[in-house]
């Protein structure tokens, strides 16, 4: 398929050159794009989920490996596996179900049949559930199907009823292709409304003259501080600036705009200001599975701060920011270095930083996040509610199945 | 003074080095090896007992006590009499409530025989066939289960090593199997580490530990249990397995685990635990006191006055806030997600 790969490196060459920025951007186009490559995969007649697996899951590669740190990217391609995996199973379900308790010796349990004749269509059910379930106490002491456990085409299929399931069999496929694009739709749809959604909880969080604390600039806190404002709620903002990008200042701006009362800090007045502040909110880049924040360089900071004087911190995070990854990984704790030029201007400096001669001179780094372990953090506001970082797993385990967390790893060792 | 089952396995397991176990092997003929002894098919003459079959299974030293437990219970089901499940189920019961107070210290055979009557009562596998064939059904499972925990190691030492990266100095306390499953992979991965084993009076396990790390050609340092605070500075992690994993997400483990995890935690250090799932135990201590301590001889070498009392506990409790992570083959978890997974077996 070339067109599809032509788009691939495209797509790979926006994410390499940081075109596409912001973790909700990229969730979005990264959605849209695999919905693209689902519906251009033409899809055999057996093993159907297998074969638009395998496609995502090429692509997803590719797209991680073009910009590593943004998790937005590789959280998408394993939701987007999770539907696959879900629809294809909720499919065959429906299907065992209807072929009734004659045809559930389905071939998966040949093996079964010849010792159990009277093989019942509940163990074919469990063994189809834990398959998607990730592994648990429960489960441990049960029949463990392979991980190929979405039934293989049949070929020693009863002699009568192996045409009419073969006649079953293809439209599924033809469902299943056209239930996972409805299903990555729902996703788009999903990652487009988590402002609305993580908004409206606001009037439950921030009450009457409470001053807030936030750093730099989020869409998300941008929403949420407004909703609650529209809400009649009065309180007022202090807008840390956030160097070196100063994205605090837009923010302060579109919130005086708004009419809400706004004071504008230095990042270095935060613990001098943290006092008299009652609750920090701030957005977030990633949050891991361990209930860490991957944010914006500064939070670390805020987040000490506001131990320090016990003042609760707040993130808000889209489900499209939650990833199934530990941030002990040292590739998920790669930061990235920005330009130098947005902590120095052009010339400035310039006899100090010799690149000629390398040694002794000045080097300016200018790392993008900080990692924010979960024992700062006091909730998680995500589209579902609120939630405590120690429950993050449990989030995680609902959109993710265990069997793609690797993708990313299998990704880094085929480069 | 009375000495725990719990000990006495773990003494025929890992061969623990002490004065007295030398002065026995000198005079080795009283004492069978007990790592010769096969599980003996049973008599049908001598009346069964789950306690001897177990016994036997644990007296094989690459298996673990939930293993050989589970493996006695099948053997119960393949003696019993019973003609309905119900019958069977009773049966399990007895068998199992005898096992478990026979060896009440031990943690792990507790975990395996509510674990293996979970599935017998919960499974819905069993619900439409015949007994006959549940019942070969449930014997197969639990031979099984010898194989599920070789492999959960297997999967625990492939989880952790992400965690472990070149350069890194691993304390590790106590002599566990997962633990060392896990070094061996990442010696095999070829990734550059170095250890610190604690000595682990008065079993002396760190010598075990070391001996099997200088076999692998990894950089081995032995310390005293007393020296782990001092040498913390160079350690960037605390590697330990656990006797059991509680409720609350804390570990009981070999005596010191606890003051090993607090001083990592003083010293911002993450401490990881390597367990298998099925030692998941329904326990919730909420002190040191609150366990049934397992005795252990300690040896000082010199006698001591009969009035000095010696503290004899083998193992002691560290709460989940002092762990970081914890390995099992169910994934990478954080100490909360221990009670999650057992509320939805048990409820």
């Amino acid at each position: 398929m070339p067109d599809v790969q032509s788009l691939v490196n495209d797509f790979v060459n926006q994410l390499k050159t940081r075109k596409i920025e912001g973790s909700q951007a990229t969730a979005k186009q990264t959605a849209e794009f695999l919905r693209s490559v689902i519906s251009q995969q033409r899809v055999p007649h057996t093993n159907q989920a297998a074969a638009l697996i395998n496609a995502v899951r090429d692509v997803g590669e590719q797209l991680i490996a073009a910009n590593p740190v943004e998790l937005a990217v590789g959280n998408i391609v394993r939701r987007v596996l999770h539907i696959i995996r879900e629809e294809d199973h909720s499919l065959t379900t429906a299907a065992v179900a209807g072929l009734g308790l004659t045809a559930a010796s389905d071939d998966e349990n040949d093996v079964d049949r010849d010792d159990h004749p009277v093989l019942s269509a509940a163990v074919v059910a469990a063994a189809a559930r834990s398959t998607l379930r990730p592994p648990s106490l429960q489960t441990l002491l049960e029949d463990m199907p392979d991980s190929t456990a979405i039934p293989p085409p049949s070929s020693s299929g009863g002699e009568s009823e192996g045409k009419s399931r073969s006649v079953d069999k293809g439209s599924i496929g033809r469902k299943l292709k056209h239930d996972v694009i409805e299903a990555v739709n729902e996703l788009i749809q999903d990652i487009a409304t988590c402002y609305d959604q993580i908004a409206e909880q606001a009037v439950e969080h921030i009450h009457q003259n409470e001053v807030i604390l936030t750093l730099g600039s989020s869409k998300t806190v941008l929403e949420f501080l407004c909703a609650a404002k529209e809400k009649k709620r009065s309180f007022k903002v202090i807008v840390s600036e956030g160097a070196p990008r100063y994205q605090g200042h837009l923010l302060a701006k579109e919130l005086a705009a708004r009419g809400l009362q706004t004071t504008l800090i230095t990042d270095s007045a935060i613990f001098a200001m943290i006092s008299r502040v009652n609750m920090v909110i701030v957005g977030a880049h990633a949050v891991m599975a361990n209930g860490g924040v991957i944010a914006p360089v500064g939070l670390n900071m805020v987040a000490l701060a506001a131990q320090r004087h016990a003042v609760p911190f707040v993130v808000l995070a889209g489900s499209h920011k939650l990833c199934p990854l530990y941030p002990h990984n040292p590739e998920v704790l790669l930061n990235e270095l920005r330009s130098p030029s947005e902590l120095l201007d052009f010339g400035e400096f310039s006899d100090c930083m010799d690149s000629a001669s390398g040694a002794g001179s000045l080097h300016v780094v200018n790392p993008t996040f900080d990692y924010v372990p979960p024992k700062f953090v006091s909730l998680f506001i995500t589209d579902t509610g609120g939630h405590n970082p120690s429950y993050m797993y449990k989030l995680i385990a609902d959109y993710y199945s265990a069997d793609d967390l690797v993708v990313k790893r299998r990704a880094l060792t085929g480069n | 003074m009375e000495i725990s089952a719990y000990y006495e396995t773990k003494t025929a397991h890992f061969g623990v080095v002490s004065t007295d176990w030398l002065a026995q092997a000198q005079s080795a003929t009283s004492i069978p090896n007990p790592t010769l002894s096969s599980p003996i098919p049973i008599q049908h003459n001598k009346p069964f007992s789950v306690i001897d079959e177990f016994n036997t299974w644990r007296n094989q030293p690459h298996l673990a006590e939930a293993v050989a437990a589970i493996r006695a219970l099948a053997a119960v089901i393949r003696s019993s009499q019973a003609t309905t499940m119900m019958e069977l189920e009773i049966e399990l019961k007895k068998a199992s409530d005898s096992l478990k107070s026979w060896d009440t210290t031990s943690i792990s055979l507790t975990a395996g025989c509510d674990l293996f009557m979970r599935y017998v009562t919960r499974t819905s596998a069993l619900e439409y066939e015949d007994f006959n064939s549940a019942k070969s059904r449930l014997i197969e499972r639990a031979e099984k289960f010898g194989e599920i925990s070789y492999k959960a190691r297997k999967v625990i030492a492939m989880l952790s090593q992400d965690f472990i990266f070149d350069g890194c100095t691993i304390l590790v306390h106590g002599f566990s199997r997962v633990v060392l499953e896990v070094l061996k992979l990442a010696a095999q991965n070829k990734k550059l580490f170095r250890v610190f084993c604690t000595e682990g009076r008065p079993d002396r396990t760190g010598l075990r530990l070391s001996n099997e790390l200088a076999k692998l050609d990894v950089p081995v340092k032995i310390v005293i249990d007393s020296a782990v605070a001092y040498s913390m500075d160079e350690v960037d992690m605390v590697f330990v397995g656990a006797d059991g994993v509680v409720e609350s997400g804390g570990i009981i483990n070999m005596m010191g685990t606890y003051q090993t995890a607090l001083v990592a935690k003083s010293m911002n250090k993450p401490v990881y635990v390597a367990a298998e799932s099925y030692k998941f135990a329904r326990l919730y201590p909420l002190d040191q006191k609150d366990l049934a301590p397992a005795l252990r001889p300690v040896d000082f070498g010199v006698p001591i006055p009969s009035k000095v009392e010696v503290e004899c506990s083998a193992r002691d409790y560290t709460p989940p806030q002092y762990l970081t992570l914890l390995f099992t083959d169910l994934g990478v978890l954080t100490p909360s997600v221990v009670s999650d997974e057992l509320i939805q077996l048990y409820l």
